[in-house]
Parts: C-alpha cells; sequence; structure tokens
C-alpha cells in the first residue's frame, strides 16, 4: 500500500499532496523498523516535508509521536538521512511536545558529526534548546563559531543570532567568537584537484557574524562607532557585499540618531559610493539621499552621478532601485537631480512598468513650471500604450502636480480632459480623471468655470452612470456661483430629456439649486417651468423630486422660510461626518429590537459646514501624501525612525486605490469618538449640557512608561472637563483609587476657578486596564465666548497594590502604598478653540479682516524650520493653506499660512506665520488677523 | 502473513538482525559512561544526558543498537517511547545512592510491567564498585526486590565503568540470554 503512495506522489502530473494519513502510519512504521531502511526513510520525510511546507499541519498529539519515531532514525550512521532528519526535526519543533529529548542526541552531533552534518545539527539545535539547556550548548556553539568550515561558523553565526531572544545572557558571551568571525576569511577544505569544480566560497560568514555582532552591540554607540572604524574603510576585511552593505545600514542608523557624526564618516562614504559592488553604491546613495541636508554638495552630486550611472544598466534591479531612489530624492529636492532628465527620459519607455511608473511621476517632480508643458506633452503622447493601472497612477501625480502649480492649471486641464474624452479607459480610471477636475475645481479656482465648462461637454456623450451623477451633483453645487449659471441649466436639463431615470433624478436635485441664484428672476422661473414639466415624468422618483423640489422653491420664493429651513433642503450648508456617522449608525443597528423604539439620533454626529469639510479634504490629502512619502523612505532606511521629515510632498504611487483618510487617523477618530462617548454617558456631565468641543488626544507620557497617560480636553459652555486615560502597563500591580491632581500655571487670570470642581478618580486599575480618570473645572466668566488658555501641571495619585498570583487579584489585607507619577503637563491653547477652516485666497481674505495682531518669539532650541512648523501647525489648530506646512530642508525662511474659525461663535482667523532661522536660533513674526480683536490678540500671544 | 513469513527468515537467517537494548536507570547512575565505555573501550567525561544518545556496536558477530536514555526525572516519562522491539534492558544503578534505592526500584517494576517489555531480558548493574560504601550486588538485589521478578531472565553484575570491571561479564550473559530464548 505505502509502495504505490509513494507512486502516486512522485507522478508529477497528479499535482496533488501525498495523503497525510498513509504518510504519517508509514512513517510511523518505517522509523520503529530495526534496522531502518535509510533510502526509505529520507524519501518518507520528504514527503512529509512537503506536506508542512504547503501548510497541511498535524495535531499537537500526532506531532509528538512523529518527532518521537523520527528520533529513532539517529541510530543509523548515514550522513544524508541526518541531514534530513535535522530539517524534519525543525520543521516538527514547532508542533510538537517534548522537543527535549532530541538534545543530547544533537549536541553530539555538533561535537563529532562530519562536517556535512554538522551545519544542520547546529541549526536544528537551537531550536529544541530553552533558556536552561542553552547554558548546556555554549561550549558546543563557541567551538562551532571558530571553526574553520565557512558553512559551520555561519550556521552557528545565524542559530545564535535566532537563540539570542531565548538566551541572552549565554549568547552575549560570544562577542569574542563574534568579532573574529567578521574578520576570518575561510575557506571551504576542499582538497585542491576538485577546487575548480566548486564555487569560491562567498565570505557570506563575515555578513552573519556581522548581523550578530550589531545585535549584541547595538545598544552601545561607541562600541558600535568603534566596529564600524574597525572593519569599513580602506583596509576592510570585508569581502562579502552583503556585508559591506549593512555597514553602511549601520552608519545609516547611527547617524539617524546622532546627525553631529556625520563629518567623520564622510571618507567612508564617499569610498562606498565607488565600490565596485552595484548594492553597496545603491545603498550609499541611499545613505546620501536621505541626508540630503546634511552632507556637502559635491558628496550629493556624486551620489546622484552614481545613480544617474545605473539608470543605463542592463539590469532590471539595478535601474529599478536607482530610479526608486531618484524618485524618492525628487520629493524633498527634485532640483537636484534634473541633470538626470534626458536618462530618466529614456526609461519612460522601459519595458518594466515598475521602472516607467517611477520614472513618470520623478519627471513629474522635477518639472518646474518652465517645462511642466512640455512634460505633459510627452505624457500625451505615451499614455494610449499603457494599461488602465499604469495610467490611473499617471493621472494620480498630475492631480498632485495641479495642486501644487495652481498656475499651470490650464495645461493640466486641458490633458486632463482629453484623457476623459478620449475612448479608450475603463470606468475606474476616468474615475480618477474625474476626481481629479474635482481636485482641481476645488481647490484652484480659477480654474473652476473652464473645469466645469469642459465636463459639461463630456456628460453629453458619457457612458457611465456613476461618474454622470457625480458630475451633476458637482454642477449643481459649483454652477449657481458662476458667472453664467443658465449655461448650465441647458446642459443638465438635456440629460433630464435623453438619459434614464437614474441620472434624471440626479439632474432633478441639480437644477433645483440654480432657483436659488439671486439677482436673476428670470432663471428661477425658468427653473420652475422646467420642473414642472418634469413633474410629467414616467419615472416615480424622478416625479417626486421634481415635486418636492418646486414646493421648496415656493416656499423660500414666497418668504415663509424664516429659518431657511427649505433652502436648507435644497442646497445643504452642511454634511455629516460620514466616518462617524457609518460607526454609530451600524452601532445602533446591532443593538436589536428595544433600541429601535427610540429612533436614531443623527444630532450626536458631527457636521462639517463646507468650508470645514473642504479644510478636511485638503488635510486629509495632504496627510496621505506625507504619510506615503514617510511610509515609503521608512522601508527604503529599513528602520523604523522616520526621522524623514522632508518628503512630504508626494503621491500615493504603490497605492492605487483612493481608501479615503489614512487608516491610523481613523482609527485616532474613533478611539477619540469612543472616549467623547464614554465622558458623555457619565451622570455628572449630564447638567453640563452639550459638549462644544473635544481636543485631539495628546500623549503626555512615553508609551512604554509604566503608566500610560492620554489627555483630553472637552469644552463646554460653564466649564472645562480634563480628561485622562490611564493605561496601567505593570504585569503584577493593582492601582486603588487613581486620580490625577491638576496644578493650574495661572494664565487664564481668573477665568477658570483654580480649584477643581470635582475629580471622578479611578476605582481600581488592574494590569493592562486602561480607564479614565476626570477632572472638572468651573468657568468664572460670564460670557462664554471667551477664551481660556491655561497650563495644567499633572500628577497621578495612587494606592499601589501588589497581586496574588492566584486570584490575579490584590491580597485581602494588603493596604497598599501612597504613591505619585509625574508626568507632562496638558495645555490648554488657542487652538483647541479652533478648528480647519479653507479659504481659496488667502492673501485677499488676510487683507479684509478687520483686527490684527502682531507678536515676536525667538526660539534658541536648534529646531529645524520644520519642527516649529509642525508644533505651530498643532498649537493653532488651524488649516495649512498653499502647502506652507512643507518647507524645504535648506530654506532659512519660512512663511506659514494657516486659517481656522473659531469653534465658540465661528469668527474667522487667518495667520501668516514668518519665520527665519539663523545661527542663534529661530525667529518667529506672527500676524494673526480676525474679526474679533481678542481672538486675535489670544491667538497671537499664546502660539508657544 | 507476509510480513510473518520474512520476519521468520530473519530470525533463522539472524545476520542482518540488530538487537535493540536499553540502558535505562536514575540520573548520574552511569548509563552514559558505560555506553561509551561498551563503544569505544574508554572513559570520557559526560554531562547530564538531555534525551538520549544511541550507539550502534558489534559485540561478538551481533550489532548492537544500544539506546542510552536520560535518567532525570523529567525525561523518565518518555523512556516508554523507546520501548518498542526492545531485546533487553540494562538496568543501572548507583550502588552508593541508598538513599534514592526505593525510587529506583519503584521506577525499575514500573517499566517491567509494560507490555512491550514482557518478552526483553533484564540486566542490572550494580555500578560505581570503586567507590567506597557502595552496596554489593546481593544487597542491591534486595532493595529492588529482584527476587519478586516472575517469568523473565534477569541477572545483576557488580560493576564498576571507570574501571571497566564487570561490564563485559554483564553483556556476555545478556547475549547468551538473548540468543537462546529469541534466536
Amino acid at each position: 500500500m505505502s509502495a504505490q503512495t509513494y507512486k502516486k506522489s512522485e507522478d508529477p502530473h497528479s499535482g496533488s499532496l501525498p495523503d497525510k494519513m498513509a504518510i504519517y502510519q508509514d512513517c510511523l512504521n518505517r522509523f520503529n523498523e530495526s534496522p531502518v531502511n535509510p533510502k526509505l526513510c529520507r524519501t518518507l520525510i520528504t514527503s512529509l516535508l512537503e506536506l508542512l511546507s504547503h501548510g497541511e499541519t498535524f495535531p499537537r498529539q500526532e506531532a509528538t509521536a512523529l518527532f518521537f519515531s523520527i528520533s529513532k532514525l539517529f541510530q543509523h550512521p548515514n550522513d544524508s538521512l541526518r541531514q534530513i532528519v535535522y530539517v524534519a526535526i525543525k520543521e516538527l519543533c514547532g508542533i510538537s511536545d517534548d522537543i527535549l529529548m532530541a538534545t543530547s542526541s544533537i549536541m553530539k552531533d555538533v561535537q563529532n558529526g562530519s562536517d556535512l552534518v554538522k551545519p544542520n545539527a547546529i541549526r536544528a539545535l537551537i531550536r529544541v534548546l530553552d533558556e536552561s539547556t542553552a547554558f548546556s550548548a555554549e561550549r558546543l556553539l563557541k567551538n562551532s563559531l571558530v571553526s574553520k568550515h565557512p558553512s559551520i561558523c555561519s550556521a552557528s553565526l545565524v542559530s545564535s543570532y535566532h537563540l539570542l531572544p531565548i538566551a541572552e545572557t549565554t549568547v552575549k558571551r560570544f562577542a569574542n567568537e563574534t568579532q573574529e568571525a567578521v574578520g576570518d576569511l575561510k575557506q571551504l577544505p576542499y582538497p585542491d584537484e576538485n577546487s575548480r569544480y566548486y564555487p569560491t566560497t562567498s565570505h557570506i560568514s563575515q555578513y552573519h557574524a556581522l548581523g550578530l555582532l550589531y545585535q549584541l552591540k547595538n545598544h552601545d554607540k561607541m562600541a558600535l562607532i568603534k566596529l564600524i572604524q574597525q572593519f569599513a574603510g580602506h583596509s576592510s576585511p570585508l569581502k562579502n557585499q552583503l556585508a559591506q552593505v549593512q555597514m553602511v545600514k549601520f552608519v545609516h542608523q547611527l547617524v539617524l540618531k546622532d546627525p553631529n557624526s556625520i563629518p567623520q564618516f564622510l571618507p567612508l562614504i564617499a569610498n562606498w559610493l565607488q565600490s565596485r559592488h552595484e548594492a553597496v553604491a545603491l545603498e550609499a546613495c541611499k545613505l546620501t539621499a536621505s541626508l540630503s541636508n546634511l552632507v556637502p554638495n559635491d558628496l550629493f552630486a556624486a551620489a546622484v552621478s552614481v545613480l544617474q550611472g545605473f539608470l543605463s544598466t542592463p539590469r532590471v534591479t539595478t535601474r529599478f532601485a536607482a530610479v526608486r531612489l531618484l524618485n524618492k530624492i525628487s520629493m524633498v529636492s527634485p532640483e537636484k537631480i534634473v541633470v538626470c532628465n534626458p536618462q530618466l527620459e529614456s526609461l519612460v519607455n522601459d519595458s518594466n512598468r515598475n521602472i516607467s511608473t517611477y520614472t513618470i511621476t520623478t519627471l513629474l517632480k522635477t518639472g518646474t513650471d518652465k517645462n511642466i508643458g512640455s512634460l505633459i506633452k510627452t505624457i500625451t503622447k505615451f499614455i494610449h500604450e499603457v494599461n488602465d493601472d499604469f495610467k490611473i497612477i499617471i493621472i494620480d501625480a498630475i492631480r498632485t502636480l495641479s495642486l501644487n502649480f495652481p498656475e499651470e492649471c490650464d495645461t493640466i486641464l486641458h490633458f486632463l480632459m482629453e484623457s476623459l474624452q478620449s475612448a479608450e479607459g475603463s470606468l475606474q480610471f476616468k474615475n480618477s480623471v474625474v476626481e481629479a477636475l474635482i481636485d482641481l475645481i476645488q481647490f484652484v479656482p480659477q480654474s473652476k468655470e473652464k473645469a466645469l465648462e469642459e465636463l459639461c461637454d463630456f456628460i453629453e456623450d458619457c457612458e457611465y452612470n456613476e461618474i454622470l451623477v457625480r458630475i451633476l451633483h458637482l454642477l449643481g453645487k459649483e454652477g449657481p456661483t458662476t458667472k453664467n449659471p443658465s449655461l448650465y441649466v441647458r446642459h443638465i436639463y438635456n440629460r433630464v430629456i435623453l438619459e434614464n431615470s437614474i441620472i434624471r433624478s440626479a439632474a432633478v436635485l441639480s437644477l433645483s439649486k440654480f432657483a436659488l441664484v439671486k439677482n436673476d428672476p428670470e432663471l428661477v422661473e425658468s427653473i420652475e417651468q422646467l420642473l414642472t414639466q418634469i413633474k410629467t415624468d414616467s419615472d416615480d422618483e424622478v416625479r417626486d423630486r421634481a415635486s418636492i423640489a418646486l414646493q421648496f422653491i415656493d416656499s423660500v420664493k414666497s418668504k415663509k422660510d424664516v429659518s431657511n429651513i427649505a433652502q436648507n433642503f435644497i442646497r445643504p450648508t452642511s454634511t455629516y461626518d460620514v466616518v462617524a456617522l457609518e460607526s454609530k449608525l451600524s452601532h445602533y443597528l446591532s443593538q436589536g429590537q428595544e433600541a429601535f423604539k427610540t429612533p436614531f439620533d443623527v444630532s450626536s454626529v458631527a457636521k462639517y459646514s463646507e468650508d470645514e469639510k473642504k479644510a478636511l479634504d485638503l488635510k486629509r490629502r495632504q496627510e496621505q501624501a506625507f504619510n506615503h512619502t514617510e511610509e515609503s523612505s521608512n522601508s527604503g532606511a529599513g528602520n523604523g525612525n522616520g526621522t524623514e521629515k522632508g518628503g512630504r510632498k508626494g503621491d500615493r504611487l504603490d497605492d492605487n486605490s483612493f481608501n479615503g483618510p489614512s487608516l491610523e487617523s481613523e482609527e485616532e477618530d474613533l478611539l477619540l469618538s469612543k472616549y467623547v462617548d464614554e465622558m458623555s454617558s457619565l451622570e455628572q456631565f449630564q447638567s453640563f449640557g452639550k459638549c462644544i468641543h473635544s481636543s485631539k488626544i495628546v500623549p503626555l507620557t512615553e508609551i512604554e512608561a509604566e503608566f500610560v497617560v492620554k489627555g483630553i480636553k472637552h469644552l463646554f459652555d460653564e466649564h472645562v472637563v480634563l480628561q485622562f486615560h490611564i493605561t496601567n502597563t505593570l504585569k503584577d500591580v493593582a492601582l486603588d483609587n487613581v486620580e490625577v491632581v491638576c496644578q493650574q500655571e495661572g494664565l487664564s487670570e481668573g477665568l477658570l476657578d483654580e480649584q477643581e470642581e470635582f475629580v471622578l478618580p479611578i476605582e481600581r486599575l488592574l494590569p493592562n486596564e486602561g480607564e479614565s480618570c476626570y477632572v472638572s473645572f468651573k468657568k468664572l466668566t460670564q460670557n462664554k465666548d471667551d477664551i481660556i488658555v491655561e497650563r495644567f501641571s499633572n500628577s497621578l495619585k495612587f494606592q499601589s497594590k501588589e497581586l496574588d498570583p492566584s486570584t490575579s487579584l490584590p491580597f485581602e489585607d494588603d493596604e497598599g502604598f501612597q504613591d505619585e507619577y509625574e508626568f507632562d503637563s496638558l495645555f490648554l491653547s488657542p487652538g483647541d478653540y479652533m478648528k480647519p477652516s479653507f479659504v481659496s485666497n488667502f492673501a485677499t481674505s488676510l487683507e479684509e479682516l478687520p483686527y490684527e495682531s502682531v507678536s515676536v518669539y525667538n526660539i534658541v532650541e536648534t529646531n529645524t524650520l520644520q519642527e516649529v512648523i509642525d508644533k505651530l501647525v498643532i498649537s493653532a489648530g488651524g488649516l495649512p493653506l498653499e502647502n506652507s506646512q512643507i518647507v524645504s530642508h535648506d530654506a532659512t525662511q519660512h512663511t506659514l499660512k494657516l486659517s481656522g474659525k473659531c469653534i465658540l461663535d465661528n469668527t474667522k482667523a487667518l495667520l501668516s506665520i514668518k519665520m527665519i532661522k539663523t545661527s542663534k536660533g529661530i525667529a518667529i513674526k506672527a500676524l494673526v488677523k480676525s474679526d474679533k480683536e481678542s481672538l486675535a490678540e489670544d491667538l497671537s500671544n499664546n502660539l508657544i | 502473513m507476509g510480513n510473518f513469513f520474512s520476519s521468520m527468515f530473519d530470525r533463522l537467517l539472524g545476520a542482518e538482525k540488530e538487537l535493540r537494548i536499553l540502558i535505562l536507570g536514575l540520573d548520574g547512575a552511569g548509563k552514559t559512561t558505560i555506553l561509551y565505555r561498551l563503544q569505544i573501550g574508554e572513559v570520557i567525561t559526560t554531562k547530564p544526558t538531555i534525551g538520549f544518545n544511541v550507539e550502534t556496536l558489534n559485540y561478538k558477530n551481533l550489532k548492537l543498537n544500544v539506546w542510552d536514555l536520560g535518567g532525570q526525572t523529567s525525561i523518565r516519562p518518555y523512556w516508554r517511547c523507546y520501548y518498542a522491539n526492545t531485546a533487553a534492558v540494562i538496568f543501572v544503578v548507583d550502588s552508593t545512592d541508598k538513599d534514592r534505592m526505593n525510587i529506583a526500584s519503584k521506577e525499575l517494576h514500573l517499566m517491567l510491567q509494560e507490555e512491550e517489555l514482557q518478552d526483553s531480558a533484564l540486566l542490572v548493574f550494580a555500578n560505581k564498585q570503586d567507590q567506597p560504601g557502595a552496596l554489593s550486588a546481593s544487597e542491591v538485589s534486595k532493595e529492588l526486590n529482584l527476587a519478586e521478578l516472575k517469568d523473565r531472565s534477569w541477572s545483576i553484575v557488580a560493576s564498576s565503568a571507570i574501571k571497566g570491571e564487570g561490564i563485559t561479564e554483564g553483556l556476555d550473559w545478556l547475549i547468551d540470554v538473548i540468543k537462546e530464548e529469541q534466536m
């Protein structure tokens, strides 16, 4: 029977896996035989491994039985059998119990086995070791580390690396041996006459040794620098290119942590750039690129010219790596790689799609307002030759471009319209073009009328319902405010005559909005006529919409509509926060029948006015571009440090789908709304009325701290409530009666009661639990529009109690001891009273506002401009406009433009903050203009 | 049926047959030392066995597959995984360890009750005779209640693995019994 099973599994055409149970039975029978048949056993184990590698698994009991039966094969001295036994043991270790039974036998092979099985034995050994048994293997591993045989040495190095988390103390004692292994050039011990048949050794053990050594030393900066000095440079013993790449990465990590150490590494980097190994040179380029503003210009130029050279190599991977890196540089300092443009242009039609995509986006970045026109012409030529996915990426790149170069909108608009009208392209492609156009209309006002007109032409001949409906909605939204609204009415009404009912209904809604146009009674009248005609439509929905629209228009006209209800229905001035609405609705639906008796309360969902919505959209888009760049630069640098703040402008190249806000910000929003719900459900806050505003979640401790505290500021009409969410990360301690003591620093000057109204403590906080403690303050001022600015210094007071390990509850008689824990102060800043809002023309809006306040700051700390800008954006709470939240690395001055509205009374405020970086620090001059004097002053005086 | 005949032939020919022998006993009794004394004829330095050692040795034209299983409390439960097809068990006792004689006795009798070991012969080494204060073979025999054993060929031999005394004598007896009873 077994023989048949083998046949089946060996038949290449069967394509199916061997039968699991048959293999299991055969293994148990054959491995327990005496004497064993090594050849048969090898075939059997191979089938077993095939099963495992296809994701099949065995229940623990069976896996253990297999393990024991395989361990019996140690009786046979055959080396090949032994090798595969080790592979099988390695695989089974994860799913089998009692793996330590193989320890002694494996150790014996590590000690006395042939060179052939030793590497396998070592790799299997570390799988069966645990912290207590690792000690007994120490001697063996040390001996293998200094072995002259490269495979044995490599195996023991890699194994020690994996053993490190299991038995750190043991592996730490390998430092000297590992150090030796880095410099040692080991040769395979083949006899001379055969050596020409074998590849010469790759010296890979150097790479492995370096990896382990780094793990042992990475907490010690000085040791790391010494390591680099010892093994890099002219007399470097490193022959392996991976090891050299690794060296570059070590330097990279060091300089990221400590930019002051860069000068001492410059000669090394220059040397690496000239390496004959492409990988090493590329890694050095990557390092140089990430330090763009910190290295001398000639070094940067050298790196760029190396990359330029790589652009024309025949090897696809090298070309790809080079163009990817250039793309990254282009996001930060496009001017530095303009020299590569000729080579890049020749790569536009590269047969590898990834390369050509990166090339295009890079070229779009290096473009200036002068050559964008010609670039777009180039793209127009070849866009027909590529498939849709690729087209969408290009459209997205152009969309970003349009936001950065508003003055080029004509060219871009022309290109987009051409893409839209061309016969080819899928729905997704057309959709992305329409999205790009919508962006253009929203954020680049001077393009609005032209774009709308073009879209009107487009809908005359469009086959996609979805796109048509979107465009009709857009026309309805933007059309009435244009110079010549009647133009659009004609186009929209054409749809009513010619299209299906879905589009007809959309067109009716859109038409009714034109009835609100002021100063043109003629137009309103004709809209009414049109709608009356539509009332005879064959479709119910279309008729209904027309009738209700007429009713609304009628009540608006007859001035009965006092509170603008009807007007709001025709043309809503605000929209709901869709994400919050969705989560609230699904929560409501999941509650079941009981809950349906009370209707869904829509007022708990945040509403955004049009300006706020635009502000959010723009912010989202900017964040997305930023996150994407950050992400790609992080993965490129190979570490999660994320200190590269320069690459903010970017586009989402790898990401074909537009998923709305990035996941993280969405998660944070959800978390915030969860906290707010928790707070508002508490009895004590019911009498406070509606919460006007809740700030973002502010981290007040490091996330690795014993107690992780996050703060949220809630503003009420007459109260200020501070919510502290505390997580206990200690494993064996419970905290009782946790409360936060808040001390005011007195900035509010009598506007806020110094003594807190009440504190809601947390009764008990068990390990890994998080709960909120609340501190409430009463406002002393009668005027609820006053802005109260205050800084609270906080400390945590609690009784800590040790836990009884058996019950995981505190010991009965333990009274605990009183303890305190200080954390960062919480600043109720003017920014907390601001919400982002969009203005299309910053300069003129700034002129128009009546009150102004100017203040000057000096920052002595050596922050970069970008860091200061990031701080200001948060503390002022406005929306950055005209991409002014991004500053290039080498800039010495910058103007940040922010726009916002006060949440208390919707007063507008615009901030224009000039900053100049000098050798002494950063000087800041903030100009705040507002409709209200006090708001302007409060904002300008409390920026930092 | 075919299986039965082939095993019959194997028994008759005897040449390719390997004999499985287990060396068991409490930790520190000298099992690993005895194994390597048998295989290479020398005393080696040993560490507590985590798991087992297995060696093949030729003894008087027979191929012996000798399994030395670790004796620590944590490893004893796994002995039974290796009982199948065992021709003989060598149980090693540290003759100086009077305190743990009763534990050794319990482990021994527990093991001998196993179905799979019903036909295997038993050889007990009263080891460490070179040490002062070691119990004699008959005293060890009494401590282990060996007289109770029924339906089994057994023998106890005083031995010193360090000096190499008694090991070959014991093994000679074992081989004779196996040849007589099982082949």
